[in-house]
């Protein structure tokens, strides 16, 4: 060992963390080199003044004192904080929503319209009023009202005149029994023009803008 | 720890009264000036309270502890070396040097009746002018008795890192007190 590698080892030496192979070569060296033994005297004396110094006694009222100051400290808030959201899950479950629901909401548009009815389902007869005559509007009730049609679920027993019966029929909704039928027509952009269609009926073009 | 988190009051004050000594002990020695070391030492336990929220569960208190110890030491050399420097430029240059102060006489200027005292503010002085990285890892590992891996954590850097540092402060150190060193063997 040289001196250079026994000097790199007088820290370990003095933490105890060299091994008994190399305290043994250190030793060796020393015996053999008065320059190093007295270089790891010295290092060794100015470290064990170190351990001679008093404990500096902390100030006696230092609890009180760290008491008064803590109290009157707001506590600063939590870096680590709530659990953050878990976006992938979230994100997982909203595209699967969105997907149902494109899947379901053409079979619900159609099940709600009254004229698109699916291939195989059939829908029930309804009833078309008739063609209310003039004394129906003076009250009389209809021939082809049905229980549990709106004027007959406002009237009362004892009541002669349903004041509803009065209102024309065309006013009420019809929008679940009624169908629109758009006939092939040609719809030409421009003035609106007479058109003749077949042989006896003759009307004006319309574009209609929705 | 966990009762301090949960605003026990009683539990802060046993916390105090277990870590006041080292605190004040390591800031003191680190700092060479007692009165700044109980207002120093005061700060630390309210930035516990403060950040208790903060405490990691698992790690060691004590780490803990002197870890906010540690940075309210280097925070106020700085703050000193900066008002040094406002004054001197040639201040901040001395004390940025590890061999540029010369250890003081330990009987100049002061009335000290015993030996031992002038020994112990010569030692005292001694550890103030090593430089403020090597002499925190001197302080923490030869005066507090911190293990490398813990000086580590204190400090926020590599083990390595800390045993060199720790070597070089040993050096400086023995440097400083060579003169003394006759005196305290025979003392």
């Amino acid at each position: 060992m040289i001196c250079v590698q026994a000097r790199r080892l007088f820290g370990a030496c003095w933490d105890d963390e060299i091994t008994q192979a190399e305290r043994e070569s250190l030793e060796a060296h020393f015996a053999a080199c008065a320059s190093c033994r007295e270089e790891y005297d010295a290092y060794s004396r100015a470290l064990e003044l170190l351990t001679t110094l008093p404990r500096v006694e902390p100030a006696p009222d230092l609890v009180e004192r760290a008491l008064a100051r803590s109290r009157r400290t707001a506590p600063a808030p939590d870096r680590v904080g709530a659990r953050a959201v878990p976006w992938v899950p979230v994100t997982a479950t909203a595209a699967l929503v969105a997907v149902a629901f494109t899947l379901v909401s053409p079979w619900l548009m159609t099940r709600n319209s009254p004229i698109a009815l699916r291939p195989g389902i059939t829908q029930a007869p309804v009833a078309q009023p008739e063609l209310r005559q003039p004394s129906d509007l003076a009250g009389a009730p209809s021939k082809t009202a049905v229980p549990g049609a709106r004027g007959a679920s406002l009237s009362r027993p004892g009541v002669a005149a349903d004041p509803l019966a009065a209102v024309p029929d065309s006013l009420f909704d019809h929008s679940e029994d009624v169908e629109f039928v758009l006939d092939p027509m040609t719809l030409h952009r421009g003035r609106p023009a007479n058109v003749r269609v077949g042989g006896s009926v003759q009307g004006q073009q319309a574009t209609i803008t929705f | 720890m966990a009762r301090v988190a949960v605003d026990d009051e009683r539990a802060f004050a046993e916390l105090v009264r277990r870590f006041q000594g080292r605190v004040t002990n390591l800031i003191s020695r680190v700092l060479n000036d007692r009165e700044c070391a109980d207002d120093l030492a005061q700060e630390v336990f309210v930035r516990v309270f403060v950040h208790r929220r903060n405490y990691r569960h698992g790690a060691k208190l004590s780490t803990w502890v002197f870890t906010i110890a540690a940075n309210l030491a280097k925070n106020e050399i700085r703050r000193r070396v900066r008002r040094r420097n406002w004054f001197s430029l040639d201040a901040l240059q001395e004390l940025l040097s590890d061999s540029a102060i010369q250890l003081a006489d330990p009987t100049e200027g002061r009335e000290v009746t015993l030996e031992r005292e002038q020994l112990q503010g010569a030692v005292g002085r001694a550890i103030a002018t090593v430089p403020e990285k090597y002499r925190l890892a001197l302080v923490l590992r030869d005066i507090e008795g911190l293990a490398y891996e813990e000086i580590a954590t204190v400090l926020g850097i590599p083990g390595g890192t800390v045993r060199s540092r720790i070597n070089r402060a040993r050096s400086m150190l023995k440097r400083k007190l060579q003169p003394l060193l006759g005196r305290a063997g025979t003392s």
